[in-house]
C-alpha cells in the first residue's frame, strides 16, 4: 500500500524487503532496508543507526575546559570539528574573547579537514561505487595516459607509470588475496566507466591515499597531532615565536613554510587530479543527476562558518554561507536562530529513546537521552534483528527538525545557498560545472552527482582558502600581532556561577552545533546536533522521512542483492554514524537500565 | 631517684597486663617508677621517620607545584632536578627506616610490636577505644596506660602504618618510572600500577596517603603535648631518652 | 581462487634479490639456533605461504585508529593493506557491503582458521545485552567473541579496544569494556592511544609479518618497543623540566620560549608512549612540540584523570576543584580547628580540676 508522507514522498512497503547492514566506506555503523517495487526501483527506505555510546552522561560534572577533548572523540574521521564546536560553545558561555591568530589558525585547521576529508571520502569511500578495479585490469596504459593527460596537467600520467601501476595490481588480483577489494561489485552493470578511466582512478585511488597524510601535517603542526589534534578554550595552544630564543619549540619560520608548501602541494592536488576526475567520472553517470535528489530540492540548511574577524559568528562574518532552505522556495533563504527554543528540535518517536510525551520535539536545551530498546513488529529478535518495523521505533538516531521540517545538511546545502545568495566563488564553479556536464540546469545538482560534486568544488574552495587564511596569518604576525591566545577568563575562579552558551560549526558532513550549561564551575549539561542526525534521521511523528530515506526513494537497481545503488546514494552524503548517535542530553535525567519488552 | 624498670625486669606487681602487652597503671595516687618503654632503635627509627617525613612534605610540595621557573638557559639549572633527588634520597631513607623497623617488629619487645597490628578479634580493646573517645570528648576517664591506649594504637595503624604502606609503594612504583621498566625497580613496583589502574590514579594515591598522614601527625604532635602536660607521665621526652616518668 | 602471493613474492616485488633473500634465510635459521639446512626449509616457507589474512572489525568507536593507520608514511598504508597482510574485512575501506561483507569474514574464518588476525577497532558495550551496538542486526560483543576464536592472535587498536576509553569513561552507560574481558583464550597486543601513532601500528604488524612472531609486550600486553618508555623520559623539553622552567599559562614567555609543560596539566610523566621520539604524522611534531600538555591518551584511565590543565585529578562529588591536595589541605585545616577547640577545652577542664596532690614517698612504687 502507497503512503504519502507530509513532506511530498510516495512510501510502498509491499515489495521485496532487501536489508544492507554493515553500510561499509562510513563512519560507524548503519543499516538501510529498503523495498524495491517488481521492477527493482526503491519504493520505501529505512535508514538506521546501530550505535550508541552515551557521551552526554559521561561529560556531565566534568571541567567545561576538558569538553573538547571528550567531544572531539565522537570522530575520528572529521576529527577536530566537534572539538571546534566545543571550544566556541564554551568561549560563548564564558564570554571569553579569542585573539586573531587564534581565530586564523583554527579556520586554517578547520580548512586543512576540508581538503583532507573530502579527498578520502570521494577517492576512498565513494570512487568504488563509480570505479570498477578489476575492469582496470583490462586498460591500455598507453591510452590510460592520453586520457589523463587530456584532463589534467598533473604529471604522473606517463604510459609506463599506469603499466608499471597496472602490472603491480595484476599481481595482486592474481594472488587471490583480494583485501579490501574483496567480494566486491566489479562487473557490475550499473559500472560505466571504460577501463582505461578505472586504471586512471585506481591509480589515483593509491596516490590521494599517499597523499591526504600529507595534508594533515598543517593539522600537526598546530595541534600536534592528527587525528585528534589539541585545542583550547581561548585560542590555541600553539604559541608564535618568530624572532627569539626558543623559537624552535613555536610556531617558527620554519613551521610556516612547511604549511604553505603543503598547502602548494594541496591545492596543486585537488585542482590536478581530484577535480579532473569528478568532471571526467561524472560525464560518464550523467543519469546520477536526476537520482538521490531526496530532500535537497527542497529543505536545506548550513549554520555556516569560518569567521574572517575573531569572536564575531554573524552571517555577514562567515566565509561560508548561512541559512536554510524550505518547501523548496529558492529564492528566500532563511535565517537561523539556534537559540530559539521552536527551531531545532529533536524527536524521539521512531528512535530507540523515549519522552514522557513522544508525539512532541524538543530544544536542545530541554532535550531528554533515555535509551528504550524497542524493537516493536521487527522480524527477529532483539539481538538477531532481521528486519526492523519502521512503524515502531528502529534506530539509535534521534529526528532532528528545524521548524517542524526534515533538512538535509552538507556540501551541496552550501553551495546551493551559497548559489542563491549569489556569492561569486560558489556561484562560478558551480555554473562551471554545470557547463561541464553539457549544460545541466541548476536542479542537476539536487541529486546523488549533484552532492557529490558539490563535495568536490568545496574542497578546491578550501584549499584556496586555506592559501588566504595562511596569508592572513603572515600578515597578521608582521603586523605584529603573535599573540594566539587569551588566558583571562582561562581560571574557573573566574566564572559565574552560571553561564550558557552554543558553538556551531560546519562540519565537512554538515550543519554541527553544541550546546553547554555550565553552573559551578563544571558542566551541567552538555547537547550535540550533528549533521548526520539531521541526514540519517528516523521519521518524526508526522511521518516526514529523512535525507538518506528520501534520497533512495525512485533509485532504480539492476539487482537488489547486489546494493550498488544504494551504496551510491549514501555514501554521497559521506555518513558519519559515530556522530550521529550522539544525542546528548541538557536535562540531567539518568540513563537507567531499560527493560525491553 | 627511684628504682627504674629496665625492660628486661618484670613490671611491677600492681602494674596490670592489658592487650599486646600495654601495661595499664595502677590507680591515681600510687605512683609507678619511670618506664624504659622506647629502645634506641625505635627512637632513632621515630626521629629519622619525622625528618624524612618533612624532607618529603616540602619538596612534594614542590613537585607537585614547581616554584616560579628560572631565566636563562635550561643547562645552567637543575632545581627541579634536585628537587626530585631530595625527595628520592628522602624517600629512600624513610624506606630502609622502616624495613628496619619491620626487622624490630620481629625481634623487638612488644612495644615494637604494638603499632603494626592490631587485635581486632578482642571486643574489650574496642570498648576500651570507645572509652579512650568519651575522654578526648571530655565526657570520661579511661585507664592509662604504659604503651599506646588503644585509640592511639588503632590511629597509629590505620593513620599510620598502613599510610606509610601506600606511601612507599605507590611512592617507589612511581620512582621505578624513572628508572625504565627494565629494572628492577619496575620488577618489584611496578605491579602497583595494574592494582590501582594507571600512573596518574598512583599519584593521586600518593598524594591521598600523605595527606592522611599529615593529618596523623598533627593529631599525633598535639596528643604527645597535650599528654605530657595533663597526663601523670611524659610523652616527648620518653621519645628522647626512652625513658617514660610518671608523676 | 587464484594463488596466493608469498612472503617472498611480496620481498621480491619491493626490489630484495634471491641472493639477499637466501642470505636472510640463512641467517634467520642461524639466529634461531637451526643447523644450516633449515635455511632451505625456512626459505620454502617464506615462499610459499600466502600474507596474513586480517579482519579488522569495528565496535563502539570514532574510527580515528582507521584514519590514524592510513596516515602511515613507513611503511605507506597502501603497502601494508595491499603487500604485506590481507585486509579483508575493514568495514571502513573495503568496497563490498551488506551480505557481501559479512560473507568475507565468513569465507576468512572458514579457510583460514586459527591463521588469521583479529584486529578490533573500538570495544563492545555489554549493557542491555550488547544492544548498544547491532551491525549487522545482532550484538558486537557476539561477533567479536566469534571471530576471535579462530584467531591467531588478536590485536587491540587504541585506547577502545585496550582500556574502554572514551565511552567507558564514568559512569559508562553503555557497560563497554575492553576487548580482554571477552576474549579471554588468546594473545592479545594492545596498541592503545586515541588514536596510536600511525607507524607505531604499522610497525606492530611489520614486526609479525617480517619476524612472524608476536612482539614483546609489557605486564600490560603493550609492545615493549613503543610503550616501554614515558613520553616524559625522552622529551625534548625534559631538560626544562629538570632546571625547573615551566610555562605558567598558555601563550605566555615560557610557552613560547618552549620551558615543559607539567604546570599546564602536561601528562608526560605518566604516559607511556613514544609521541615524543616517533612522534606524529611522519616525524612533524607530537602534542608537546605544538604547545599543549600531553593528554595521556594511551593510558588506561585518562579520561577520568582530568581536568587536563591541573597536575592532579579532581573528584567531582567533593566540587568542581576538588583534587587529592584540595581535600586534603581543607581536612588538614578542619584538624587544626579541631586541635585548637580541643586544647581549649582540655585547658579549661585543667583549671578545674585540683593539681595532683603530691604523693608521699613512702606510697611510691619501689
Amino acid at each position: 500500500m502507497s503512503i504519502a508522507t507530509p513532506n511530498g514522498f510516495q512510501l510502498d512497503n509491499s515489495g521485496k524487503r532487501v536489508v544492507v547492514d554493515p553500510i561499509t566506506r562510513i563512519e560507524g555503523h548503519l543499516r538501510i532496508e529498503v523495498n524495491v517495487d517488481a521492477d527493482n526501483v526503491i519504493r520505501n527506505a529505512v535508514s538506521t543507526g546501530t550505535m550508541w555510546r552515551g557521551l552526554e552522561v559521561i561529560l556531565r560534572g566534568r571541567d567545561p575546559r576538558d569538553a573538547w577533548a571528550f567531544v572531539q572523540r565522537i570522530c575520528g574521521v572529521c576529527t577536530g570539528t566537534h572539538a571546534l564546536a566545543s571550544v566556541r560553545a564554551v568561549e560563548n558561555a564564558l564570554k571569553i574573547q579569542i585573539p586573531e591568530n587564534a581565530n586564523t589558525i583554527r579556520n586554517i585547521m578547520h580548512l586543512t579537514l576540508f581538503a583532507q576529508d573530502h579527498l578520502v571520502h570521494f577517492y576512498h569511500l565513494h570512487a568504488l561505487d563509480w570505479v570498477d578495479v578489476v575492469s582496470a585490469l583490462s586498460a591500455d596504459p598507453k591510452a590510460t595516459s592520453e586520457l589523463a593527460q587530456s584532463i589534467s596537467p598533473w604529471p604522473m600520467s606517463s604510459p609506463g607509470y599506469f603499466r608499471d601501476l597496472q602490472n603491480r595490481l595484476k599481481k595482486f588480483v592474481e594472488s587471490g588475496q583480494l583485501g579490501p577489494f574483496r567480494n566486491g561489485y566489479w562487473g557490475h552493470p550499473a559500472y560505466k566507466l571504460p577501463p582505461e578511466a578505472n586504471l586512471m582512478a585506481v591509480a589515483h585511488y593509491l596516490e590521494a591515499l599517499d597523499f591526504q597524510k600529507e595534508i594533515v601535517k598543517i593539522q600537526t603542526i598546530f595541534g600536534g597531532k592528527n587525528p585528534h589534534p589539541n585545542w583550547l578554550v581561548g585560542g590555541v595552544p600553539s604559541p608564535i615565536n618568530m624572532n627569539a630564543a626558543g623559537a624552535v619549540s613555536a610556531i617558527n619560520m620554519e613551521r610556516l613554510n612547511m604549511v604553505s608548501r603543503i598547502i602548494d602541494r594541496t591545492i596543486d592536488f585537488i585542482d590536478q587530479v581530484y577535480i579532473p576526475d569528478l568532471i571526467a567520472i561524472a560525464g560518464f553517470y550523467k543519469d546520477w543527476a536526476a537520482i538521490g535528489g531526496g530532500l535537497s530540492s527542497k529543505y536545506l540548511m548550513s549554520y555556516g562558518d569560518l569567521p574572517i574577524k575573531a569572536n564575531d559568528y554573524s552571517p555577514g562574518n562567515l566565509m561560508m554561507p548561512r541559512g536554510a532552505i524550505i518547501d523548496g522556495n529558492l529564492n528566500e533563504v532563511q535565517d537561523i536562530d539556534l537559540d530559539a527554543l521552536d527551531q531545532v528540535q529533536e524527536y524521539v518517536t521512531h528512535s530507540w529513546y523515549k519522552y514522557d510525551d513522544e508525539q512532541k520535539g524538543l530544544h536542545p536545551f530541554d532535550g531528554e537521552t533515555v535509551p528504550n530498546f524497542d524493537i516493536g513488529g521487527a522480524k527477529g529478535t532483539k539481538t538477531r534483528i532481521e528486519s526492523v518495523d519502521e512503524s515502531s521505533k528502529y534506530s539509535w538516531v534521534k529526528s532532528p527538525r528545524w521548524n517542524g521540517h526534515a533538512m538535509e545538511v552538507g556540501p551541496l546545502a552550501r553551495y546551493v545557498i551559497g548559489y542563491l545568495k549569489g556569492i561569486p566563488e560558489f556561484k562560478e564553479p558551480t555554473d562551471m560545472v554545470l557547463a561541464k556536464l553539457g549544460g545541466a540546469p541548476v536542479t542537476a545538482l539536487f541529486s546523488t552527482l549533484g552532492r557529490t560534486a558539490a563535495r568536490g568544488l568545496e574542497c578546491s574552495w578550501a584549499a584556496h582558502k586555506l592559501k588566504d587564511e595562511f596569508n592572513k596569518l603572515i600578515a597578521s604576525i608582521r603586523a605584529g600581532d603573535t599573540a594566539t591566545a587569551n588566558m583571562d577568563n582561562f581560571e574557573p575562579s573566574t566564572w559565574p556561577k552560571s553561564a550558557r552558551g552554543h558553538g556551531f560549526v560546519e562540519a565537512p558532513r554538515g550543519a554541527l552545533c553544541h550546546w553547554i550549561d555550565i553552573e559551578d564551575k563544571k558542566i551541567k549539561n552538555y547537547q550535540c546536533v550533528v549533521p548526520t542526525t539531521w541526514n540519517a534521521s528516523p521519521r518524526d511523528p508526522a511521518g516526514k522521512i529523512g535525507a538518506y530515506e528520501a534520497a533512495l526513494l525512485d533509485t532504480p537497481m539492476h539487482d537488489p542483492e547486489q546494493p550498488l545503488e544504494i551504496l551510491r546514494t549514501i555514501h554521497s552524503f559521506d555518513p558519519c554514524l559515530a556522530c550521529a548517535t550522539h544525542v546528548l542530553d541538557m536535562e540531567g535525567n539518568e540513563v537507567t537500565s531499560v527493560k525491553v519488552r | 631517684m627511684s628504682k627504674m624498670y629496665h625492660p628486661s625486669t618484670p613490671l611491677p606487681s600492681r602494674v596490670r597486663e592489658g592487650h599486646f602487652g600495654e601495661a595499664i597503671l595502677p590507680p591515681a595516687g600510687v605512683q609507678p617508677g619511670p618506664v624504659y618503654v622506647y629502645d634506641a632503635a625505635i627512637r632513632l627509627w621515630h626521629w629519622v621517620t619525622f625528618l624524612a617525613i618533612i624532607v618529603l612534605c616540602v619538596t612534594g610540595y614542590f613537585i607537585a607545584s614547581p616554584p616560579p621557573s628560572l631565566g636563562g638557559e635550561a643547562h645552567e639549572h637543575y632545581l627541579f632536578g634536585w628537587i626530585r633527588f631530595t625527595h628520592f634520597a628522602a624517600g629512600m631513607i624513610l624506606g630502609v627506616a622502616f624495613v628496619l623497623r619491620l626487622y624490630r617488629v620481629l625481634v623487638g619487645g612488644k612495644h615494637a610490636r604494638q603499632i603494626f597490628w592490631i587485635p581486632f578479634w578482642s571486643l574489650s580493646w574496642w570498648k576500651e577505644i570507645f572509652e579512650e573517645v568519651r575522654w578526648y570528648l571530655i565526657i570520661g576517664k579511661p585507664k592509662e596506660y604504659v604503651g599506646h591506649n588503644p585509640l592511639a594504637h588503632f590511629a597509629m595503624f590505620f593513620m599510620f602504618v598502613l599510610p606509610m604502606l601506600v606511601l612507599l609503594f605507590t611512592g617507589f612504583a612511581l620512582y621505578s618510572e624513572g628508572t625504565g621498566v627494565h629494572t628492577v625497580w619496575y620488577t618489584w613496583f611496578g605491579w602497583v600500577f595494574r592494582v590501582l589502574g594507571d600512573s596518574m590514579t598512583v599519584r593521586t594515591w600518593h598524594h591521598a596517603a600523605m595527606w592522611v598522614v599529615i593529618l596523623f601527625s598533627m593529631v599525633h604532635m598535639y596528643m604527645a603535648i597535650r599528654e605530657d602536660m595533663t597526663h601523670r607521665q611524659t610523652t616527648i621526652s620518653a621519645m628522647v631518652s626512652g625513658w617514660r616518668f610518671y608523676r | 581462487m587464484g594463488r596466493q602471493e608469498t612472503f617472498y613474492e611480496l620481498i621480491r616485488r619491493q626490489g630484495i634479490s634471491r641472493r639477499n633473500f637466501l642470505k636472510f634465510c640463512s641467517l634467520s635459521a642461524a639466529s634461531l639456533g637451526l643447523a644450516p639446512h633449515f635455511a632451505g626449509k625456512i626459505a620454502h616457507a617464506m615462499e610459499t605461504k600466502p600474507r596474513v589474512p586480517v579482519l579488522w572489525l569495528h565496535g563502539l568507536e570514532c574510527t580515528c585508529c582507521t584514519e590514524s593507520f592510513i596516515r602511515s608514511a613507513h611503511p605507506l598504508a597502501k603497502d601494508v593493506i595491499l603487500s604485506m597482510v590481507s585486509l579483508d574485512y575493514d568495514d571502513t575501506i573495503m568496497a563490498a557491503a551488506g551480505h557481501q561483507a559479512e560473507q568475507a569474514v565468513a569465507d576468512i574464518m572458514r579457510d583460514y582458521k586459527g591463521q588469521y588476525i583479529l584486529a578490533v577497532e573500538g570495544n563492545p558495550p555489554l549493557g542491555n545485552d550488547g544492544t548498544f551496538c547491532i551491525p549487522g542486526g545482532r550484538p558486537f560483543v557476539e561477533k567479536l567473541k566469534e571471530v576471535a576464536a579462530d584467531a591467531a592472535a588478536v590485536i587491540a587498536w587504541g585506547s577502545c579496544a585496550s582500556w574502554g576509553c572514551v565511552q567507558a569513561a564514568k559512569p559508562n552507560p553503555t557497560t563497554a569494556v575492553p576487548i580482554h574481558k571477552v576474549i579471554t583464550d588468546k594473545p592479545i597486543i594492545k596498541v592503545p592511544g586515541c588514536p596510536p601513532i600511525a607507524e607505531v601500528m604499522t610497525g606492530v604488524i611489520t614486526f609479525y609479518v617480517t619476524f612472524g612472531e608476536l612482539p614483546a609486550l609489557d605486564r600490560q600486553g603493550r609492545p615493549l618497543m613503543f610503550y616501554g618508555q614515558r613520553v616524559h623520559d625522552k622529551c625534548y623539553r625534559r631538560g626544562h623540566f629538570d632546571a625547573g622552567q615551566f610555562s605558567e599559562k598558555f601563550d605566555d614567555f615560557g610557552a613560547r620560549a618552549g620551558y615543559c609543560l607539567y604546570k599546564v596539566g602536561c601528562r608526560g610523566p605518566t604516559t607511556y608512549n613514544a609521541c615524543s621520539t616517533t612522534r606524529w604524522n611522519e616525524g612533524v611534531s607530537f602534542p608537546i612540540g605544538s604547545g599543549h600538555g600531553c593528554l595521556g591518551c594511551s593510558e588506561p584511565d585518562f579520561w577520568d584523570n582530568g581536568p587536563f590543565y591541573d597536575r592532579l585529578e579532581t573528584f567531582p562529588q567533593f566540587g568542581a576543584e576538588a583534587s587529592a591536595d584540595r581535600i586534603g589541605a581543607a581536612a588538614a585545616a578542619i584538624v587544626g580547628v579541631g586541635i585548637a577547640a580541643h586544647a581549649g577545652l582540655t585547658a579549661l577542664r585543667q583549671a578545674k580540676v585540683k593539681p595532683n596532690k603530691p604523693v608521699a614517698a613512702d606510697e611510691r612504687v619501689v
